[in-house]
């Protein structure tokens, strides 16, 4: 039998900060915006997918230049979430989360919370 | 050729010297850093078993948290519960997992596994010391009773979790 046999001893990581994001008025009337970086040190990971929640975890609509965000290898970015003045004060978490291709055997998911 | 020498010499002094500062900025932030130090392995001890246990011929998981912020996370790691990718199974698959701390950067951080709390395939350790922490994860899957997994490819995939607190 063919078992899962993958190189060990190869180190893969991910971050995202700032760990306590704040929103602020953006340029639209009634939306709030923050910004958040990601890097991506994970040569088994090409996208990371963005969310956005509630202490009850339960989504929160939201706008950013990706709802999956594709990252080569050692690259960093930095993107904007805007949420509805509406619900603003009902986000807790903002998270990312890797996608994993064939081959990976960990996801891995950050979660800033909002302060 | 030696009076060559000699004038470069004399004349060394009254070159210029030109430099320039080059500035390295940077910030330190809190961070949480997740890192996968080892792939898992599944072993194969029985026809009808998989398992990452050493005992059992696999490699368990190591997965490296980095926090820069003492108190400011907490760390959940889910064994998994389904093949991500495997040969057509007809049967059920019963699933184990559990997590626990191997190693650590700090002495203080002995407590983390006796106060972790588990609750269905997630153990969550609370980060309470600023440093790197690894855990390992012990994954078995046992299929339909006693039937034999048929040959093939198999993964599963566990889940690093890093909550801000």
């Amino acid at each position: 039998m063919l078992l899962a046999l993958l190189p060990f001893g190869n180190a893969i990581a991910h971050e995202m900060t700032p760990t306590y994001p704040k929103f602020t008025a953006s340029f639209m009337a009634g939306i709030s915006v923050t910004t958040l970086n990601l890097f991506n040190k994970r040569k088994d990971v090409a996208y990371y997918e963005i969310g956005v929640f509630t202490d009850e975890w339960e989504p929160v609509p939201f706008v950013s230049q990706y709802t999956v965000i594709p990252m080569e290898y050692l690259d960093t970015i930095s993107f904007d979430v805007y949420v509805s003045n509406l619900s603003v004060d009902s986000v807790e978490y903002i998270c990312s989360v890797s996608q994993i291709q064939a081959g990976a055997t960990v996801s891995s998911k950050i979660c800033s919370r909002i302060k | 050729m030696k009076k060559l020498l000699i004038a470069s010499l004399l004349l060394a002094p009254y070159i210029p010297a030109y430099a320039e500062n080059a500035p390295i900025a940077g910030s330190v932030q809190t961070r949480c850093l997740i890192t996968t130090d080892t792939n898992g392995v599944f072993g194969n001890p029985l026809p009808s078993k998989l398992s990452t246990a050493s005992a059992d011929g696999g490699v368990l998981p190591v997965i490296r948290y980095d926090v820069t912020l003492a108190n400011a996370y907490l760390a959940k790691v889910t064994t998994p519960t389904s093949f991500d990718s495997s040969p057509s199974l007809v049967d059920s698959v019963a699933w184990t997992g559990s997590t626990a701390v191997t190693n650590t950067s700090d002495a203080g951080m002995s407590g983390y596994e006796a106060a972790k709390v588990t609750y269905g395939y997630t153990t969550q350790f609370d980060l309470t010391i600023a440093g790197s922490t690894w855990f390992s994860s012990t994954v078995a899957a046992v299929y339909g009773g006693t039937k034999s997994f048929p040959g093939g490819s198999y993964t599963a995939i566990v889940l690093a979790e890093c909550i801000a607190k």
